[in-house]
């Protein structure tokens, strides 16, 4: 067995993530393994796992990990998380849900005597709209009196991008993928105006710590090692107050690129029936565990997927609007879509420590087969990447899917058109079928309808 | 509402702050300052809305669920 390092466990010196083929495993280190063990035994491991709202854990050989697990007291196995996502790619929704969902183990902890070390919102990831809490070596002790070690990495990156989206209007995503550590109080403090300010949580959480960290940083050196006190009852009223106001936060109304875009179209209902039709038989063929949807919008056709039989599916759009449609339609149902933000003309890089800390779209994104439904035009045309590289990138996620290609004459892509110089002479369908046809078999296609739009399914697993 | 009525109070704290006795020059020391400033806020509040669950409970026949209840 062949183990790798995950790049992005290194912080914690209490043990290490490691990857052997689909197999992951955790070495818990002798400094904790009193901590593992009364998280073990005492009940609250198993409760957390059986409510799901930890990932599971089950104790392995340590010799399949070799050197890897060289001095550590334990090694757990753990499921694999279907789609490893980062903060930075959630839809607000998500984020939001995240948040709630760090509150609620922190909280169930301390009701059995346990607290968190950190508040990384890097420790929670999704199953579908489930979110899943993903380290067990976070719980230690509660000392009476200890403060919330995590309160500042909680706020930076939960609180704060919550913030800017719902008090703002601004996506956090871009900041907060070129800031890791989240947003802290003392960038977002003089953003607010002083209505913001009537909120007790924004008074206290932001504004107040940012003012005090710039007070702290005017005082100079440490005066007194001397450990601030906190007591039980007012770090469960942090939490609590926390969660009541998170619980109540939303985007602020902003008319989104197409929110509407589902039902404002250009398409005729029975060019979109056609589309959902020609889905459904890819994917019941196909049969594939794990879809992408790239330009996923609101849904639509990851749900004609789903009832084909797709098992899980993550969709990708740019537009916010678009991605809260979509969480909204399959949040609560059966049916796991992880809705996350991509901007795929720039896709998450392979970043943080050493550049490989979180990994790249491209290093995660391995796909049964995916959609790509009125995407190429936006990717070709309005971000002027040729087709054979648009087409390469779409190929390399999974080895079988759907595209559709709009032609020049289609209203939405005049509309792209409209707005600029037409310097794209070869974007035509023979063009983009001789691309594909060069790349993987065309297992059929089919035009949709008047104007012309053309849907491929294409299939490059025996093609190399 | 409860929140934007005692924000004020807050304030005075933070002014009235004497010199910080433990300026950790890391990341977190206004978290932990602000921590030690509102930890008997935090209770007073907790004990507050424990006191007014009470107080709407012996007014109403069933009692409604608190939002700390009903956490999910």
């Amino acid at each position: 067995m062949n183990a790798i390092v995950d790049a992005g466990s290194f912080r914690d010196p209490a043990g290490r993530v490691f990857a052997a083929g689909e197999q992951i495993f955790r070495t818990v280190m002798p400094d904790v393994a009193h901590d593992y063990e009364r998280f073990r035994d005492g009940g609250l491991m198993h409760d957390l796992i059986g409510k799901g709202l930890l990932v599971g854990a089950s104790e392995a050989e340590a010799h399949g990990l070799g050197n890897l697990a060289r001095g550590s007291a334990y090694v757990l196995e753990h499921p694999r998380v279907p789609f490893i996502s980062y903060p930075y790619e959630w839809s607000f929704s998500l984020h939001k849900r995240a948040a709630l969902h760090h509150l609620d183990v922190h909280l169930a902890a301390l009701d059995a005597g346990f607290t968190l070390v950190d508040a990384t919102a890097y420790n929670i990831q999704f199953d579908g709209t489930r979110p899943l809490f993903i380290d067990h070596l976070s719980f230690r002790d509660y000392r009476e009196g200890e403060i919330w070690r995590g309160h500042r990495q909680f706020c930076m990156q939960f609180l704060n991008p919550l913030l800017l989206t719902a008090y703002l209007g601004l996506p956090a995503n871009s900041w907060f993928r070129g800031s890791l550590e989240g947003i802290a109080p003392e960038e977002l403090a003089p953003l607010l105006s002083w209505r913001h300010n009537l909120s007790w949580t924004v008074l206290t959480h932001v504004t107040a710590q940012a003012a005090l960290h710039r007070r702290s940083l005017r005082a100079g050196a440490p005066s007194s090692s001397r450990t601030p006190t906190l007591p039980l009852t007012a770090l469960r009223g942090m939490l609590e107050g926390l969660r009541r106001f998170i619980a109540k936060l939303e985007p602020k109304a902003a008319r989104t690129v197409w929110g509407d875009y589902a039902g404002d179209n250009s398409y005729a209902d029975a060019e979109a029936a056609a589309k959902r039709a020609f889905v459904g038989e890819m994917v019941a063929a196909v049969k594939p565990g794990l879809l992408f949807d790239i330009g996923c919008n609101s849904g639509d056709y990851s749900e004609a997927a789903f009832d084909a039989g797709a098992r899980r599916i993550v969709g990708f759009d740019f537009d916010h609007g678009a991605l809260e449609h979509a969480f909204r339609r399959f949040d609560g149902t059966a049916t796991p879509f992880l809705p996350l933000w991509l901007d795929a003309a720039n896709p998450s890089p392979a970043q943080g420590w050493a550049q490989s800390e979180r990994k790249g779209l491209a290093e995660r994104a391995k796909a049964d087969a995916l959609v790509a439904l009125a995407f190429v035009h936006h990717i070709a045309i309005a971000r002027n990447v040729p087709m054979d590289m648009v087409l390469d990138w779409l190929l390399a996620m999974a080895p079988m899917g759907v595209i559709e290609f709009p032609p020049k004459s289609d209203p939405m892509v005049q509309r792209l058109l409209a707005q600029r110089e037409d310097i794209f002479p070869h974007y035509s369908e023979e063009a983009f079928l001789a691309l594909l046809g060069a790349r993987a078999r065309i297992v059929r296609s089919q035009h949709l309808s008047e104007n012309g739009r053309l849907l491929v399914w294409y299939d490059r697993s025996r093609s190399g | 509402m409860k929140d934007r009525c005692i924000w004020a109070g807050l304030g005075l704290l933070i002014v009235s702050l004497a010199s910080p006795a433990y300026a950790y020059l890391d990341g977190a020391t206004g978290s932990m300052l602000l921590q030690a400033a509102i930890g008997g806020f935090a209770t007073a509040m907790v004990m507050g809305r424990s006191y007014l669950a009470k107080a709407k409970a012996l007014f109403s026949r069933a009692p409604k669920k608190t939002d700390a209840q009903s956490r999910d």
